[in-house]
């Protein structure tokens, strides 16, 4: 989406803020270790809420790093390729009665 | 689950089971993490499955995985009802629940489900596998990279395999310990509901791990305790703005 024209950050400033801040915490390394074996990094939330702050003080171009950074995590989420196919509808029985609600 | 009660056709496509050897709920990890008593005022009044529904009850009105999960589901065409898709019932083994995919229901087994936090986990355990049916054309029967697949996520996902439920178990490890206890327990949900040898099941494993274990929806990240549960939850209630600007 261009600048301007009722563009907003992706996430309210306070969202950045919160996710820097759980990210800075002991509680967080020592979990990210016990998954991932390596300390994590929290940095672009700093830069996200910082790019954040400057939009809403200025109406900052520091907004487009703001995009890219989302944009880089969308990515990163969707790398992994799919074990099955998606569904473009949900299964016809989910709304259904059970099959013994059927007998009586 | 291992066994399902003989009205049930097929039996469960998919289930967690318990990785301690026990009878009923005399140990768990989430019994010694919460300091009370094992059976408690709940034990005295009620049955089995009268303590199930209320536990149930209070998993999906309060619980921010279950929250998000269902909100989830609803969003992708498959709103959960408590009477349809849930069942409290008797079940054999060491198991806690399962997944019914011939009939799109939830089994809860009400004589080995101990205690609230226990609810739910295995709530969220089984949630995970019936937000991947709602969203995918899995192959619960006949494909086992399939089952493997939401046997991680729900492994993954649901808490299981956090650092206190695994010292609890009297499993020691830190670095990327929750891999190998995804690994495993997904492995050992396999063999609960699937006639197959343990090579089988951890090779399948083996080969969807990467894919799988990444794949966090609808969560977005790996919820660790419930803060993590809360802000994933205001991600997907924020999705429209987040997506129409970026």
């Amino acid at each position: 989406m261009a600048e301007g024209g009722g563009w907003q950050p992706p996430r309210p400033c306070e969202a950045y803020r919160a996710e820097w801040e759980l990210c800075s915490s002991a509680g967080h390394f020592l979990r990210h270790y016990y998954v991932h074996g390596e300390r994590p990094a929290c940095e672009q939330w700093r830069r996200d809420l910082d790019s954040c702050r400057e939009w809403e003080e200025r109406r900052s171009a520091e907004a487009q790093s703001l995009r890219e950074s989302e944009q880089a995590r969308v990515r990163a989420a969707r790398k992994h390729g799919l074990v099955w196919a998606p569904r473009q509808s949900p299964p016809a029985d989910w709304h259904l009665p059970l099959p013994q609600d059927n007998d009586r | 689950m291992a066994a399902a009660p003989d009205e049930r056709g097929p039996g469960p496509a998919a289930g967690e089971q318990l990785q301690q050897q026990h009878v009923g709920c005399q140990v768990f990890p989430e019994r010694l993490a919460q300091g009370k008593p094992q059976q408690g005022f709940l034990s005295s009044f009620f049955t089995n499955n009268q303590k199930c529904q209320l536990m149930l009850l209070q998993t999906l009105e309060t619980n921010p995985y279950v929250k998000l999960l269902l909100d989830a589901m609803k969003h992708s065409g498959c709103a959960v009802n408590k009477e349809r898709h849930f069942s409290c019932e008797d079940c054999n083994g060491n198991v806690s629940g399962g997944f019914d995919a011939s009939v799109s229901q939830i089994v809860l087994c009400q004589n080995n489900i101990c205690n609230q936090a226990h609810m739910n986990r295995v709530v969220t355990h089984e949630l995970v596998h019936a937000f991947d049916h709602c969203r995918a054309h899995v192959d619960w029967f006949t494909n086992v990279r399939h089952l493997a697949c939401s046997e991680v996520r729900a492994a993954n996902l649901s808490g299981d395999c956090s650092l206190l439920n695994e010292i609890f178990r009297l499993h020691f490890g830190l670095k990327r310990h929750h891999q190998t206890c995804v690994r495993d327990r997904a492995i050992r949900s396999i063999l609960a509901v699937r006639n197959i040898s343990k090579e089988v099941a951890q090779k399948a494993v083996d080969e969807v791990f990467e894919s799988c274990f990444n794949d966090h929806e609808p969560f977005g990240r790996i919820p660790h305790n419930k803060t993590y549960a809360r802000y994933a939850h205001r991600d997907f209630q924020n999705r429209d703005r987040y997506y129409s600007n970026i």
